[in-house]
């Protein structure tokens, strides 16, 4: 049974490293840092051919030449001893960069064994190795550094050794917890499972995923380490013999550079200090960004304007029928990203919720069902915008209302349950709180007890019994949560609940449990709700109607009844067949060949066509329009067109 | 003469220390993952393991594996007793029993390839020295597992691809040591519905043309209709009812498997149902219930089923249940 | 009952953390090279009475610990040393009664002179931090907030650059450009203050501390500011924070109820591990500044080679982090409810 690989990227030879070029050079800080790091380095290198000045010798140095201003014949002046300012710091970034490098190596490789083995093997040799770090945490590290080169030599291979061996607890921590957390990923089991033993897993699974953090730890560590040899040497402990920057300053500040108003004296050195050390930072800042892309984009990022465009008149209610509360009218919302042509998530849907209706949303990933349902709260992701169409909330537009307005229709009006409760509430507030949180922003104020016994009244709806209404969400279990999360979202006594896959990874009982939760407080509240889900079969238990969307755009959309035993669509009635049947089981289960459009990339016409078993020519290149059936029963597929 | 059975479990038990043994400690509590579970497997048979989170279903699998060390009972494989199998036997024993995973996202290892995901297990066990016959068998698992053509994949990473090939991404890479039994821990459940049937087929035609012997584990008691030979439902560590598919799915008996069965969701609103909807939540596996373990949610309970432990019963050939009322 | 179980763990952990601060202290300054009396004492006037004195008050003629010797495995059952007469035991004693030693350059008491110093130091520190916290949460919340923005890219920078200053060249800096301004350019006090009303004494003191402050304001906000951000862009990104919009709160009030209370926490932790940090910082302030406080202790002490009193310091300024860690371990488990139920 093969598989379409139409989804796989064009294969453009390229190797790992080219790509992490690419990504890299992108980023503009870890760019500019990298540039400086290798200035200063070239400046250290070089130093002796840089260096306009032999600085080892006191030759020709007379009393006159201490403290000289910066002049054409010693661009940065001279210092305390006569020598030429700029000459020193070429010789003296090397010893910082130097010290730097080689206690920073010491003190990765201390922390990287260290963290690797607590984290890897646990047990006694962890808890051993952690206390010992912590331990070492907490102790002061300067002071200590300080007290330990002033009862032993201040060479500099001490300096190195002090500040390497003191250096390493940092990485440990970041070792340890990465190593840990990559150890309890499923592949690392899968390994096991092969019969891989630990030597294997820690060279080909453990580290591989260390490594990036450990490498933008270790450039942190570089430039603490050529900080702490600045402060020893400036605080006299330095080499004297070695006259690294932070020695240049402590010469200075000791021999009256201050009172001789030689300020060249005491800026030059700690320019470069600076230097070596912002590049570092930015590099490592840089590499992190690179390495663990984040968005930075958030929920309280401002969203983008509304493209206006002729929203079609509202839908009458027809004669006898429930009044609408809801109707979405051609809705189509895209997703921008820089440098990228826009992805189409919805396009041109439409539907409508009667009051006391349950209707069902169905599609599978990615096929723009959250988008829209967010879309409608104006609750779109940074990234979201909606580009055409509207929708009416009893008489009210939404997608022309200002923040303040549609402000006030959340959670009154229109409340969502999410989906994955574990995350959707506060785990640092008390669920009554929470609860609490909503009455009071969308009612008059009420006294503190009749707050209390609204809140205890909603959970006792869910089935949640009173004593657990202080409690926080992680002592909650999982049914427990989404029950909480039902609570919540009815205390202001909305008429349209959107409900966002509510059960999707839940038990089947509890599943079922929740499902009947929803109905019957739907018959007994009479909420609107729209229901959000993949499972078909649950959506042939509750729902009245139920709107299918593939790629974006809807499929199908009609009662439940026609849906299922006389669906149109081809997508809908091969997912009906991709649905197990338990009156049947021995019948083989269909599945749908080829995977979801990717919406960045959509297929020119239908967008269904590349996996349609009933696609012809005009297909590929035309997007079919939505086609009524007659009673309330669309379909956007070009096979129906000619039907009245 | 070849035994009748390819897997024998007799009295599995597993248990867990519940937290920290402290140094003020009343007696230790221990959770009861898998607590007393029979089993046997024949070659080339599907087994559907059915239960819902915290039934000890996973646990049981990586017993199985050898992943985790039975707290008692016995497990003979082949013929041969691997209960306690040292560390040498136990990687004999991983060329022959493979697992396969439930998320496709994390089981494959975002630095690796596919080639060097599929050939890990080829490296491990030092087979296939060479690289070409390495790339060979790679090849030839990944065809084996619906990925045509198989040279298109073996340079990409995870992330290119779509739930579905990183699944048979992970099946190939069990397949590569050609098993005699897979474990099969939720393979499906975190794909979408029109997707999910050609894993299961995958499975399906493997064990046709392989003679692979399959457990498949599920808390869908749906898709396990046509694939497998047998059912057997967990609960709280134990199995209370195993049979012959057709069988269980007709003529369940015990009252959770009634439960569970009743709960699916039938694709058809004309045949809206009465369903048996248990409530709260399965107890946790630490303090367990008296007698029969499902009594505090059972809709048929009576007072002697808090005191007694079932023992079995076989209202049918192959069938049995572990319930008072039958 | 689980909570005081954690407490308890945590001042026992503290406990343990101060023991093996003493007894590294000692070991430092009795095993590293050097007779630390003779090699102290530089004053070539004092008389070999004198020396003998000093080692006889510190115990240097005992024992180092019990019984070194037995730890060879040959030489068994040869111990005769009681364990109460070593140089340990001693060391432990004198500290127990508040004996820190003699300083080698003034002849005070060790205690005496830092318990004067501690003072100087928390109110330096004191002073420094708060306005750093302050700073750096407003900051790192504004960035966070507007991220991507211009006003978030030149907070970003900023802060890398505050955080890749050396304290003690900031502090030069500052120094030199405040001498030029009529700024004082070191101690604490004008000579001869102590004895004006107490509003211009402090007034004076404050025109001390001014550079000093901002010195170590500048660098700690930078960091502050950084974790702050990050910790806030994690929070502002959770689904919690979008249930809240749901709800309709705004802005403002998503950000006082759901996130800043989330986004504290790992800044209450990195203040607690930062306390080691900030003391080295406060080293660097108080060298530059000539400001009397412990810091400054230790720098004259180096300079001096005055060991007495380096030593005592170490060790009041280890205790002190490790006592401040403890506090903030503890704040840090009353703010997060997911502690306490673990």
């Amino acid at each position: 049974m093969a598989v379409q690989t139409t989804e796989l990227k064009p294969s453009v030879p390229s190797s790992p490293l080219l790509d992490f070029w690419r990504v890299f050079s992108r980023n503009r800080m870890a760019l500019v840092g990298l540039v400086m790091l290798v200035a200063i380095f070239v400046g250290a290198v070089f130093a002796s051919q840089l260096a306009p000045y032999d600085v080892t010798t006191s030759e020709n140095i007379t009393i006159n030449d201490i403290y000289n201003p910066p002049s054409s014949t010693h661009w940065l002046g001279t210092d305390d001893a006569g020598k030429d300012v700029l000459s020193n710091f070429f010789f003296g970034a090397r010893v910082s960069l130097i010290v730097g490098f080689f206690a920073a190596f010491i003190s990765v490789v201390i922390g990287g064994v260290l963290g690797i083995v607590a984290g890897f093997y646990g047990g006694r040799v962890e808890n051993l190795l952690m206390r010992f770090t912590d331990i070492m945490l907490v102790i002061p590290d300067l002071p200590l550094m300080v007290v330990i080169v002033a009862l032993t030599k201040p060479s500099l291979l001490n300096i190195i050794f002090v500040i390497g061996l003191l250096g390493w607890t940092t990485t440990s921590r970041i070792v340890r917890s990465q190593t840990l957390a990559v150890k309890s990923r499923k592949f690392v089991l899968r390994a096991r499972a092969i019969g891989a033993g630990n030597s294997h897993i820690i060279r080909h699974h453990i580290l591989p995923l260390v490594m990036p953090l450990l490498v933008v730890n270790a450039i942190l560590v570089i430039s603490l380490a050529i900080l702490d040899e600045s402060t020893l040497s400036f605080l006299g402990l330095g080499d004297p013999t070695a006259l690294s920057w932070g020695q240049m300053l402590n010469f200075a500040f000791g021999r009256g550079a201050m009172s001789a108003g030689a300020w060249w004296a005491l800026v030059v050195p700690g320019f470069g200090i600076v230097w070596v050390v912002l590049s570092l930072t930015l590099l490592g800042h840089g590499l992190e960004q690179v390495l663990n892309p984040r968005l930075e984009t958030h929920h309280l990022t401002p969203g983008r304007p509304v493209i206006r465009s002729e929203i079609p008149w509202r839908q009458e209610t027809k004669k006898g029928e429930a009044p609408i509360l809801l109707d979405v009218r051609d809705l189509s919302i895209n997703y921008i990203t820089e440098g990228k042509p826009p992805a189409r998530a919805v396009e041109k849907v439409s539907f409508q919720l009667h009051e006391g209706e349950l209707m069902g949303l169905v599609g599978e990933s990615g096929c723009g069902k959250t988008t829209l349902m967010l879309a409608l709260l104006r609750l779109l992701p940074a990234a979201g915008q909606i580009v055409g169409g509207g929708a009416y909330f009893t008489d009210k537009e939404l997608t022309a209302m200002s923040e303040a307005e549609i402000a006030d229709v959340r959670w009154k009006g229109i409340s969502i349950i999410f989906q994955g409760a574990m995350n959707a509430l506060n785990p640092v507030r008390t669920v009554s709180d929470q609860i609490a949180e909503a009455i009071i922003k969308h009612s008059p104020p009420i006294p503190r007890s009749q707050l209390d016994a609204r809140v205890v009244e909603l959970l006792d709806l869910v089935g949640i019994a009173a004593q657990h209404k202080d409690h926080y969400p992680h002592q909650y279990s999982g049914g427990m949560r989404q029950r909480a999360m039902i609570a919540m979202a009815l205390a202001c006594n909305p008429q349209v609940v959107i409900a966002d896959e509510p059960t999707t990874a839940l038990d089947v009982m509890i599943q079922a449990q929740i499902l009947e939760l929803l109905d019957n407080l739907r018959r007994k509240l009479g909420l609107s709700i729209i229901f959000v889900t993949h499972d078909l079969g649950v959506v042939a238990e509750m729902c009245d109607s139920v709107l299918v969307m593939y790629g974006g755009v809807t499929a199908e959309y009609g009662d439940v009844d026609t849906i299922y035993n006389a669906a149109c669509h081809p997508y809908t009635q091969e997912l009906l067949k991709a649905f197990p049947d338990l009156s049947n089981p021995e019948k083989r289960l269909a599945s749908i060949p080829g995977y979801p459009p990717r919406l960045e990339a959509l297929p020119a016409g239908c967008r269904f066509a590349p996996r349609c078993p009933a696609a012809f020519a005009r297909c590929a290149s035309e997007q079919p329009a939505l086609h009524s059936l007659g009673e309330d029963h669309f379909a956007s597929c070009h096979l129906v067109e000619a039907s009245p | 003469m070849t035994q009748a059975y390819f897997l024998e479990v007799y009295n599995l038990r597993k248990l867990f220390r519940a937290g920290r043994p402290g140094i003020f400690s009343r007696k230790a509590r221990y959770v009861h993952a898998v607590d007393g579970i029979d089993l046997n497997l024949k070659r080339g048979e599907v087994l559907a393991l059915v239960g819902e989170s915290g039934c000890g279903k996973s646990t049981l699998a990586l017993t199985l594996m050898g992943l985790e060390k039975p707290t008692d009972g016995k497990i003979i494989f082949d013929g041969e007793e691997i209960t306690h199998a040292d560390d040498r036997t136990c990687k004999r024993l991983r060329q022959r029993i493979q697992m396969i995973f439930q998320d496709p996202y994390e089981s494959l290892n975002p630095t690796q390839t596919i080639e060097e995901i599929v050939a890990e297990p080829l490296v491990v066990h030092g087979l296939e020295r060479s690289a070409k016959t390495r790339q060979a068998r790679v090849v030839k698992a990944l065809e084996d597992a619906g990925l045509k053509p198989a040279d298109t994949y073996l340079r990409r990473f995870p992330h290119e691809l779509s739930g579905g090939q990183r699944q048979r991404v992970v099946i190939a890479g069990a397949l590569v040591l050609e098993p005699n039994l897979l474990l099969a821990d939720e393979p499906v459940s975190m794909l979408d519905v029109s997707i999910r049937a050609e894993i299961l087929n995958l499975l399906a035609d493997l064990r046709k043309t392989r003679q692979i012997s399959i457990i498949f584990i599920t808390h869908d008691l749906g898709t396990v209709g046509y694939f497998a030979d047998r059912i057997a439902v967990m609960y709280l560590g134990r199995i209370v009812e195993v049979g012959p598919t057709k069988e269980i799915l007709k003529n369940p008996q015990h009252p959770y498997t009634k439960a569970l069965l009743s709960v699916i969701p039938v694709p058809n609103p004309r045949l809206r149902r009465e369903r048996v909807i248990l409530q709260g939540e399965t107890p946790n596996p630490i303090d367990l219930p008296s007698g029969c373990r499902f009594h505090p949610r059972c809709p048929k309970v009576s007072e002697e089923c808090k005191v007694s432990d079932p023992a079995w019963r076989e209202p049918a050939p192959g069938h049995r249940v572990a319930c008072l009322k039958v | 009952m689980k909570r005081q179980k954690y407490l308890l763990n945590k001042v026992a952990w503290s406990f343990f953390t101060i023991l093996f601060v003493l007894v590294l202290n000692f070991l430092l300054f009795r095993v590293l090279p050097g007779d630390p009396a003779r090699a102290g004492v530089r004053d070539p006037r004092m008389k070999q009475e004198a020396i003998e004195a000093i080692r006889i008050r510190f115990g240097l003629d005992k024992q180092v610990i019990n019984c070194f010797e037995s730890l060879n495995p040959i030489k068994v059952g040869s111990c005769t040393v009681n364990p109460f007469d070593t140089q340990f035991f001693i060391y432990v004693r004198n500290l127990l009664q508040g004996d820190m030693g003699i300083s080698f350059h003034s002849n005070r008491p060790v205690a005496e002179i830092l318990v004067e110093r501690l003072g100087n130091t928390v109110l330096l520190i004191g002073a420094g931090q708060i306005l750093a916290i302050m700073l750096g949460v407003a900051f790192g919340i504004i960035a966070a907030w507007k991220a991507r923005t211009a006003i978030d890219y030149a907070a970003l920078l900023s802060s890398l650059l505050a955080w890749s200053l050396p304290t003690f060249w900031l502090g030069i800096i500052l120094l030199f450009w405040g001498s030029g301004h009529g700024l004082p350019i070191g101690g604490k006090a004008t000579p001869g203050t102590s004895s004006l009303p107490f509003l211009q004494q402090w007034g004076d003191i404050a025109r001390h501390m001014l550079l000093p402050t901002i010195t170590y304001t500048i660098v700690y906000m930078g960091e502050y500011m950084l974790i702050m951000r990050s910790s806030l862009l994690d929070v502002l990104a959770e689904d919690y924070i979008l249930t809240a919009k749901a709800k309709g709160l705004s802005t403002f009030q998503i950000l006082k109820d759901h996130a800043l209370k989330n986004a504290m926490l790992p800044l209450v932790t990195v203040i607690a591990i930062n306390l080691g940090f900030t003391v080295a910082g406060a080293l660097q302030i108080e060298a530059v500044f000539s400001w009397p406080g412990l810091g400054g202790a230790i720098y004259e002490a180096v300079v001096r080679r005055d060991f007495p009193v380096l030593q005592g310091a170490f060790l009041l300024i280890a205790v002190s982090v490790i006592i401040a860690n403890l506090i903030a371990d503890l704040t840090y488990s009353y703010l997060d409810p997911r502690v306490q139920s673990e």
